[in-house]
Formats: structure tokens, C-alpha cells, sequence
């Protein structure tokens, strides 16, 4: 045996007593097919829950429909021009966008702030991420039902508390400027707990060289928060910006449970006017046709921020 | 003799389970939504005395929630074909599943049944809508007055009060309200929407004319009713504002000792009565300008979706439970009105009479009853009352501009809809 070949053993198999690889057609064509074969189930999914759905609301907002007749005549712009001159539409939208303008930066700049002092691994500030997520994972029913007795103007545990320390009773969902402010908070207390716990993961992302080099520098907390973790935990932001303006203009539960949409028509969000139109008041070519334009309003919404606020964003250090 | 008898053992069992098969097969089931929650065992009595007369068929009976719920439900259940073939469906709104042809046609049934002698007029007027039977009538109720004596009595009211007019229900009120007030107890519940039809009633008036459809929501003493009524909560503050925006928070403050009055559904007696015990005093409503009262509640109606034979099996129930023995036991267990003549003939019946003081009134307001109008409009005038209601009685809006505005609505929505 030669020093080569000692130094380089036979392999096991040697490679000429492989088999020739023989492709057919059919085996070619599955080949190609594989994949799509892997993600038609999720493709079939998202179509019947999602694609369908919005092509038959699409369908549906231009006939007139009360989900028992078997007919559905066209009525061609009909329930659209009906929804834009209808008074509740406007309030509605304009409650909405009150309540987003508020909410949105409310819950994403109070989730910056508290994440920054949770990023740390200790046992209080586990705790607290875990206290402050529970909120999350609740049922928003359930949260609407105690927040609802907790702002009950004559029986409710916030005006007592009130009381007590000799302030008069605050009219929390009575008031149509409050009643508004009261859903922001509960959908912020609801909502913030996930916000904190992105931002951490965000936050925990960014290099600790980047601190010490600034540490280094003499940057002052401030200053080294503008300049460094707010730049960094901008695809955080982004993210959360996208999602929980989506979250707000589709806002029901809460208000549902709560206020119903009063008083009045103060807390009155586009989701849950869509609500009472299709299923309260069987008008389901008038509901599909607010479905529709909150679809669209929302896709403008976000190719609008992707375009203002999604350049500004960096995903490396 | 083990060999023998394990076939014999087997062939036992499979002809008790063929047995059973056949036996399940032949059965009917009738699936039945209802919205019977605190009432809920006076109604599990009805479906098992029907079901012990009736062992071929079986009653599915389920819990939908309020009337609300039902319809909203329905409407869903029907297309994706998974409808009821018995439903609960309030009286002023089964027009439009009448309309759709959702409701099976009951006037060959009820043509047929003895049972139609047997019930009141109103009774069988209620389920009348385009000179047709689409719902037997299962739980009607009128508005009553209901109070505490217990709180009026610590309000310094010990003699029984008039309450026959606004003015009086106001001045009693307001007593309560400035005795007690400072430990949370107010003098009247805010009114809910029955209540508030009952009060336009009483006012000589209607939000919708029942026999000729004319909206009469702008009309004088529709608004004067409404003016009252607003009053109590923004102007005299001797109502809560938490049952505007809630109305079952104005019912549960009565049911807890924390409101003197309460203007609601005769189907409320039972719970009040357990509630608040020997202190619930029931009284007719207030006759402001005159006696007139509306008839709620709510009656059975059939799919046509559902088929024939399951048609006959839940006509033959819905019969039952309007029969004089049933509606006794309806009426003993809840407090809502008898629809059947009979019923208060009933021992049970007649026991309730004699032990439950105020179980009566609602039936001594059945002379001056009357049925509301149903045409489909309805169903968007009442969605949208209440935001008219929150907006007076909270003072954001006159009663008299918003009641006008609301009429004017309701005339547009009730031509749009073609009605």
C-alpha cells in the first residue's frame, strides 16, 4: 500500500457503485410540484378564510341582501353612496380615528418605556413581564365586563375610590368625551403587555458594543436612547405601528361590551357600526360595503407609513 | 352450555342494539333556541311533561342568549343551513323573517287547534302579521311598576303612594332620592326601552301607529313622554345615569336595594321577587293621560326550512306549551302573563295567585293591552332609539330637535326599506 493510500482509506462505498441517477418525466414533474404541493394546504386555508371572503364581500356590497332573501339584486354603487351619506358613517370614522391617533403612540411610547427598564434579567423584572402580559392573554370580554362595573358611574369601584378621597362622581360612561378616553385606557391596559414584550425582544437585539462605545463617548441616557436604542428598535416600532393601527381601526369587543357605541354614538368605531348594519339591522350590502372601504382605507393606511416611516427604518446595526 | 351461550348472548345484544337504532331513527327531534336563561327551569318542566306525553319526539332545547342574540344568530344559522326548526322570536320583530319566508305559515295549524279558543285575544293577536299565523304566542308580558316598600319606607313613605301619573312616579322619586340619596339609593330606575314604549302609551300616544305603520315618534305626546322621561336622569337626577347607557344595570341596582322604583316587564316578577322578597310591591303602570299598556315578549315560530314532519312534531310542542297546564306553570314560575284562558284555573296557577301578591296586575292591565305594530322598520327604530334616548336623557341633545330628527329617520328608512 502506498503512503497515499494509507494516508486516504477507502471509503465505505466507493462512489462508482452508486447507481446512476435515473430522472423521468413523472419523477421531474413531482419534483417541480413538491413544493407547491407543501404549501397548497396553508394556500387553500388563507384562500377559504381570507381571499374568499373578501371577494364575496367585495360581491356583496353592490347588491342589497338581508341574509334571508333568496335573491340579491345588483344595486351597483348604491350602499356605498348610502354608507358616505350617512351621518354615523362620519362620526363613526372620525370616533375611529380619534381613538387610533390617541391609542396607537399611547401604547407604543408607555411599551418603550416600561420595556426599557424590564430588558434586564432579573427575577422582579420577569415578574413584571409576565404581570403586565397576563392582560394579553385574558379574553377581552371578560376585561369588559369588570372595567365596565369598575366605571359605573353610581355603583362603580373608580367613583368610590373617587369618593373616598372627597371627589364627586365622574359620569366615566356617560360623558362622550370620557367614555372615549375610558376605552383608550382599557384597550391600552389590554394591548400594552404585548407591546412590552416585542420591545424587549427589540431591544434585547441591539449590540451591548454599541452602549459601551457611546459609554465611552460620555453620552449622556438621554442621548444615548435617541441616538442608539430608539434607531435600533425602529423595525420594533414599525412592526407595532402596523400592527396596532390595524388592531385600532378594528377595535369591537371592548366597545361592544361596554358602551355599545354611546353614549350617543361617542364611542360609536367603524367595526361596530358595521356590526349593527349586517347583523342588527340585516343590511349585509351596506356592512360588506363598510367592510370594504375599512379594507381599503386600511391597505392606503399602510402602503402610506411604509412609505413615510418604512425608509427610516434599519434592520442592521 | 358456554359455547351455547355466548351466540345466544351475542345475538341478544345486537337485537337490543338494532332495537334501540330503530328506535332512535324513529324519533323526531326538534331543535328549539330559546332565550330563557333565569326562567329556564319553568321551561325544562314544560319540555319533560311534553316529552313524557310525546315519547317519539325529542325536544333540543338550547340557550341563545336575549332576543338580540336570537336574530343575529338566525340570520347566520340560515344560510349555513344549521337554522332551529322552533324558535323564540320577539314580538315586534318576526315581521321581516315573516316576510323572507323564514317562518313557516302557521294558520293551517292554528285553524286546527282547539287551543286558538282557548287563548286571550292578545294572545292571538301577537302572532298575526299580514293577516297570517307565523308565532303561537309562548311568553307575553306588559310593563308594570314595581317598588321597594322597604325603601320607601325609610324615605318617610309608609302610607301606600299614588303613583298613577307622572307627577306622582316623579314626586316619590325625588323624595326617596333626597331621604336617601346619600347612601347610593336613587328614587326610580332610568327606563328601559319597553318601559319607555309603555310611557309614550300612557301619554295617549305610539311610536309607530299598530294599525295604519305611521311613525308617530315626533308627535306632541310622544315627545312630552320622552320630555318626562329624560328629566329623570338629566334634569331631576333622580335616576341613574348608568342605566342609560346599560339598561339591565337599572333592573340589577332594584334587585340589590339600591333604586325605590322600577318600571319593567312583568317577566321580571319572579326574580324581583326573589330579590327583594316581601319588600316588591307591583302596581299597574302610570295612566298619565290614559290606560294603555304594551304587550311584549315573545312567541314560538317554525322554519320552513325544517322538514314536514319535524314541521307537525314542533307545531305539536309549541301547542303544548300554550296550553292551559303549561302556561300555568309558566305563569306560577315566572310572573310572565297567562296567554291561556284556562290557565289560571290551574292549581298551580291558582296557587301563585294566592301566595305571590302583585303576580296578578299584569293581567288586570290586559284590559287596556294592546299590541304594538311590527312592520320591518321596526327592528332600525329600535336599534336606533337607543342612541336617541342616551343623547336626551344624558342632555346632549333637545328632546324635542332629536325626537323630530328621529322621525324623520325612521319615515326615510321605512320608505328605503319599502315599508
Amino acid at each position: 500500500m502506498s503512503s497515499a493510500a494509507s494516508r486516504f482509506p477507502l471509503p465505505l462505498f466507493a462512489i462508482d457503485h452508486v447507481p446512476p441517477l435515473v430522472v423521468t418525466p413523472a419523477g421531474s414533474m413531482l419534483r417541480k410540484l413538491t413544493p407547491y404541493l407543501f404549501v397548497a394546504p396553508l394556500i387553500a386555508f388563507i384562500a377559504m378564510f381570507t381571499y374568499i371572503p373578501i371577494v364575496s364581500s367585495l360581491n356583496l356590497s353592490f347588491r342589497e341582501w338581508n341574509f334571508l332573501s333568496p335573491e340579491m339584486p345588483f344595486v351597483g354603487i348604491e350602499n356605498y353612496r348610502l354608507l358616505l351619506g350617512s351621518r354615523d358613517f362620519w362620526n363613526s370614522l372620525r370616533v375611529t380615528t380619534i381613538f387610533t391617533l390617541i391609542s396607537v403612540p399611547l401604547r407604543l411610547g408607555l411599551a418603550l418605556a416600561i420595556a426599557s427598564y424590564l430588558v434586564r434579567e432579573t427575577l422582579p423584572s420577569r415578574f413584571l413581564r409576565g404581570a403586565l402580559f397576563l392582560p394579553s392573554v385574558t379574553s377581552t370580554v371578560s376585561i369588559a365586563v369588570v372595567f365596565s362595573w369598575v366605571f359605573s358611574t353610581d355603583y362603580g369601584l373608580a367613583n368610590a375610590v373617587l369618593g373616598h378621597l372627597g371627589f364627586g362622581k365622574v359620569p366615566w360612561l356617560q360623558d362622550p368625551q370620557l367614555s372615549l378616553w375610558v376605552m383608550i385606557f382599557v384597550n391600552t391596559w389590554k394591548q400594552l403587555g404585548y407591546d412590552i414584550v416585542i420591545y424587549i425582544a427589540g431591544l434585547q437585539a441591539v449590540p451591548q458594543e454599541l452602549y459601551d462605545a457611546t459609554a465611552v463617548d460620555g453620552g449622556r441616557r438621554f442621548h444615548v436612547f435617541r441616538r442608539v436604542t430608539l434607531p435600533l428598535v425602529m423595525p420594533t416600532t414599525y412592526f407595532l405601528l402596523v400592527i396596532s393601527v390595524i388592531e385600532a381601526f378594528q377595535v369591537f369587543t371592548i366597545v361592544e361590551v361596554m358602551t355599545h357605541g354611546g353614549p350617543a354614538g361617542a364611542t360609536d368605531m367603524l367595526v361596530n357600526m358595521l356590526y349593527r348594519v349586517g347583523f342588527v339591522l340585516f343590511d349585509i350590502g351596506t356592512g360588506s360595503a363598510l367592510a370594504v372601504l375599512l379594507f381599503i382605507f386600511l391597505i392606503v393606511l399602510s402602503f402610506v407609513k411604509s412609505r413615510v416611516i418604512g425608509r427610516r427604518v434599519h434592520y442592521e446595526a | 352450555m358456554m359455547t351455547l351461550r355466548l351466540p345466544t348472548t351475542i345475538a341478544a345484544s345486537l337485537l337490543a342494539l338494532f332495537a334501540t337504532v330503530g328506535s332512535a331513527q324513529a324519533e323526531t327531534t326538534v331543535k328549539f333556541w330559546h332565550s330563557f336563561k333565569a326562567d329556564g327551569e319553568a321551561l325544562e318542566k314544560i319540555i319533560a311533561n311534553f316529552e313524557a306525553a310525546n315519547p317519539d319526539i325529542d325536544i333540543q332545547a338550547e340557550l341563545i342568549g336575549n332576543y338580540n342574540d336570537i336574530v343575529t344568530k338566525l340570520q347566520a344559522a340560515i344560510p349555513a343551513r344549521r337554522a332551529p326548526d322552533a324558535v323564540i322570536m320577539e314580538v315586534t320583530r318576526y315581521g321581516l323573517f315573516a316576510d323572507s319566508g323564514v317562518l313557516t305559515d302557521l294558520t293551517p295549524y292554528f285553524e286546527a287547534d282547539p287551543l286558538k279558543d282557548d287563548l286571550y285575544g292578545y294572545a292571538r293577536e301577537v302572532g298575526v302579521y299580514k293577516g297570517k299565523n307565523y308565532i303561537v304566542p309562548f311568553n307575553s308580558s306588559t310593563p308594570v311598576l314595581y317598588y321597594n316598600k322597604g325603601i320607601l319606607a325609610r324615605a318617610g313613605i309608609t302610607e301606600e303612594p299614588s303613583l298613577k301619573t307622572f307627577d306622582d312616579v316623579l314626586s316619590v322619586s325625588k323624595t326617596i332620592t333626597d331621604k336617601l340619596g346619600g347612601e347610593g339609593i336613587t328614587g326610580i330606575a332610568a327606563p328601559g326601552q319597553f318601559a319607555r314604549w309603555g310611557l309614550v302609551m300612557s301619554n295617549d300616544s305610539e311610536l309607530i301607529d299598530s294599525k295604519s305603520n305611521d311613525i308617530l315618534l315626533d308627535s306632541p305626546n310622544t315627545i312630552e313622554a320622552y320630555r318626562w322621561m329624560a328629566s329623570l336622569v338629566h334634569e331631576q337626577k333622580v335616576a341613574s345615569a348608568d342605566g342609560v347607557t346599560d339598561e339591565d344595570i337599572g333592573r340589577d341596582a332594584f334587585l340589590a336595594g339600591k333604586v325605590g322604583i322600577m318600571i319593567n316587564s312583568t317577566g321580571n316578577f319572579s326574580g324581583a321577587r326573589k330579590a327583594i322578597g316581601d319588600n316588591l310591591v307591583v302596581r299597574p303602570m302610570p295612566c298619565n293621560k290614559v290606560c294603555s299598556v304594551p304587550i311584549g315578549g315573545a312567541g314560538i315560530g317554525i322554519l320552513s326550512s325544517s322538514p314536514k314532519e319535524v314541521q307537525d312534531a314542533a307545531y305539536k310542542f309549541v301547542s303544548f306549551a300554550a296550553s292551559a297546564e303549561s302556561n300555568a306553570i309558566w305563569f306560577a314560575g315566572t310572573g310572565y302573563l297567562p296567554i291561556n284562558r284556562r290557565a289560571t284555573e290551574q292549581t298551580i296557577a291558582a296557587e301563585a295567585l294566592a301566595t305571590q301578591p302583585g303576580i296578578d296586575v299584569a293581567i288586570k292591565q290586559l284590559d287596556f293591552a294592546h299590541g304594538r305594530a311590527r312592520p320591518p322598520v321596526v327592528t332600525w327604530m329600535r336599534s336606533t332609539e337607543y342612541d336617541m334616548w342616551q343623547a336626551m336623557a344624558l342632555g346632549q341633545r333637545g328632546v324635542e330637535e332629536t325626537m323630530k330628527d328621529f322621525a324623520e329617520r325612521t319615515r326615510q328608512e321605512a320608505t328605503r326599506a319599502g315599508n
